[in-house]
């Protein structure tokens, strides 16, 4: 188990410290201790209802901590929106919410950050240069489209997520977290979507990757954090322990 | 050969890829039957006839239409256009025709921004919101006039301006009686789809009306986007009450009841999904003439059991296909 040293956590990418959430006399979180490094995979594991998806909230600002404190690139900071989060670099991919199906990829790609060229006193967008911006940058982090125009409703699950995850990389982001990103994939295109992650490791990104089931990133992760019931189980790295033990600790056959 | 080929595929990729390809189809496939059927239909009397029956209906579909796209609907339009031609109306008669235009556009456009408003504060439903406004709107309007029907035998300044008869054309094609508010619709239909399909704001509105929750986490001003959309729909049914005024002369507080109905199935008809995320301005006009060539040629059918007053049955039919053949369309995408 690696033990949770304040100083260290400071000083790596997030940081986020002694986290306490109530909601009204229900405590969700309680004084939990959470970070990921650059180029560091971390998955967070627990069962339904531990908390895991109440944690990344705070960290995408859609809550705010009852208690605790967050640190971004060793400073404390304060993230009161999404789009707040965004700003600094964290950037979300969901499994519903991540991308428009009734929309063309490029237009997804780009969305809420359109190209656009002038006419006159009038901006339009810069759809060519969106299709061949969205195709090039998704084709140097390993993504092959066929077409930027074909909707995104098209696609399988898998190539949805590794867009979400490639638009993440290109815009710059330093934290990518994905919910469950390959609970509904097949394993071929689960294969995929881990090397994309592996891809975004390599460029030194930090990956928060939250699932309830080992299975999923035991092939990926760097370390693991398990939370249960709110309480912080113990963050582990690679090889610490099995599938069975990590299992084990997520359900609380086993305590730490 | 080759060159029949890339027609085949050329056809193949613009039907999977326009949502107006199916409402064209439909227009032309009806032209064509009513045309081989019908005695006295192909002639421009009644084409023109048609585009002019199909003013008004147009005039709310293109506002309709973009608000569907970002998924909500207006059920208030019909009261909206109403109000615009009590305005026009009044300001015209007055000799102040060019201040009657200008709140005959404001003033609905504020009230279709006031059902946004009320949508986005409390998250109740479109069609409740505008059930709501709908009466609301009427209700005001009849308190204000007291009822009392508007109406005047003189000619105003701008009659010609948005209704007047297109000359130019109408000198070229004998028996043709075009007006000049095809202009304006064409026009306006013109802007509107390329906001819609060109700027960021329609941008962000096809994402709004598909996946608010992934347009919100990209940072898209959800909230303001449905505004703004109803306020588009709010300022059309301000045009329609400018043209109902300027061509007929007359209104009362009853005007436009149910051309709201008459507008969604416009668009429906024209390929926007009712769901939103997805439609085509351009679709929504061919919508609106669709309907208005079914009454023309079921007028001139004379069809016993189908009289005219009775070609809502004929409308209830075609909304139901159309609808049928937009889901086969984007099911075989």
């Amino acid at each position: 188990m690696i033990e949770v040293n304040h100083e260290r956590g400071r000083n790596s990418l997030v940081w986020m410290e002694n986290i306490t959430k109530k909601f009204g006399t229900i405590c969700a979180l309680r004084d939990i201790n959470f970070g990921v490094q650059k180029g560091e995979v971390r998955a967070l594991l627990g069962d339904n209802g531990a908390g895991k998806s109440t944690l990344i909230k705070i960290l995408m600002g859609i809550h705010q901590p009852t208690v605790g404190q967050i640190y971004f690139e060793g400073r404390p900071v304060k993230i009161r929106s999404p789009k707040e989060a965004r700003e600094i670099g964290i950037e979300a991919v969901y499994q519903d919410l991540a991308l428009v199906n009734l929309m063309s990829i490029s237009r997804n790609f780009f969305l809420g950050r359109e190209v656009v060229k002038k006419v006159g006193p009038l901006k339009f967008l810069d759809l060519k240069n969106m299709e061949s911006i969205c195709r090039s940058s998704l084709h140097d982090i390993g993504i092959e489209i066929r077409s930027a125009t074909e909707r995104v409703g098209s696609l399988s699950g898998g190539e949805r997520q590794s867009i979400a995850i490639g638009r993440g990389v290109y815009f710059g982001a330093k934290v990518l977290i994905l919910d469950e990103p390959t609970s509904a994939l097949s394993v071929a295109e689960t294969r995929k979507v881990l090397s994309y992650i592996e891809n975004a490791r390599e460029r030194q990104l930090a990956t928060i990757f939250i699932t309830h089931n080992v299975h999923h990133v035991y092939m990926v992760a760097d370390s693991y954090t398990i939370i249960r019931q709110g309480h912080n189980v113990g963050t582990y790295s690679k090889g610490e322990l099995s599938e069975e033990d990590i299992a084990d600790l997520i359900t609380g056959d086993r305590e730490s | 050969m080759k060159a029949s080929v890339s027609w085949l595929s050329k056809i193949r990729h613009f039907y999977s890829n326009t949502t107006i390809a199916a409402p064209v189809t439909v227009l032309i496939v009806i032209l064509v039957l009513f045309s081989l059927f019908v005695p006295k239909f192909f002639s421009f009397r009644s084409f023109s006839g048609i585009i002019n029956a199909a003013t008004l209906n147009g005039a709310l579909a293109i506002g309709i239409a973009f608000l569907m796209v970002s998924g909500e609907f207006d059920l208030s339009v019909g009261s909206n256009l109403a109000i615009s031609a009590y305005i026009y109306g009044n300001f015209s008669v007055a000799g102040q025709p060019f201040l009657g235009l200008i709140f005959a556009l404001v003033v609905p456009a504020l009230l279709g921004a006031v059902n946004g408003v009320i949508l986005v504060w409390t998250g109740i439903p479109s069609f409740i919101v505008t059930l709501g406004t709908k009466y609301f709107y009427r209700g005001m309007l009849w308190v204000i006039t007291t009822g009392s029907m508007l109406q005047t035998v003189d000619v105003l300044p701008m009659d010609k301006i948005f209704t007047g008869r297109l000359d130019l054309l109408n000198n070229l094609i004998s028996e043709a009686n075009f007006r000049n508010s095809l202009f304006w619709l064409l026009g306006l239909a013109f802007i509107f789809q390329i906001i819609l399909g060109k700027t960021k704001f329609g941008n962000h509105v096809f994402s709004v009306g598909s996946n608010p929750g992934a347009a919100l986490g990209q940072g898209v001003n959800v909230a303001r986007v449905k505004i703004l959309s109803f306020a588009i729909s709010g300022l059309m049914a301000g045009v329609a009450g400018i043209f109902l005024f300027s061509q007929f002369h007359t209104v009362r507080v009853a005007s436009g009841d149910g051309m709201d109905l008459y507008a969604i199935a416009a668009a429906v008809v024209g390929g926007t999904l009712i769901t939103g995320g997805s439609g085509n301005i351009w679709g929504a006009l061919v919508g609106a003439l669709i309907i208005s060539t079914l009454r023309t040629g079921v007028v001139l059918l004379n069809i016993p059991f189908i009289p005219a007053d009775n070609f809502e049955a004929i409308v209830g039919v075609t909304i139901i296909l159309a609808a049928i053949l937009n889901m086969y369309i984007s099911k075989r995408k």
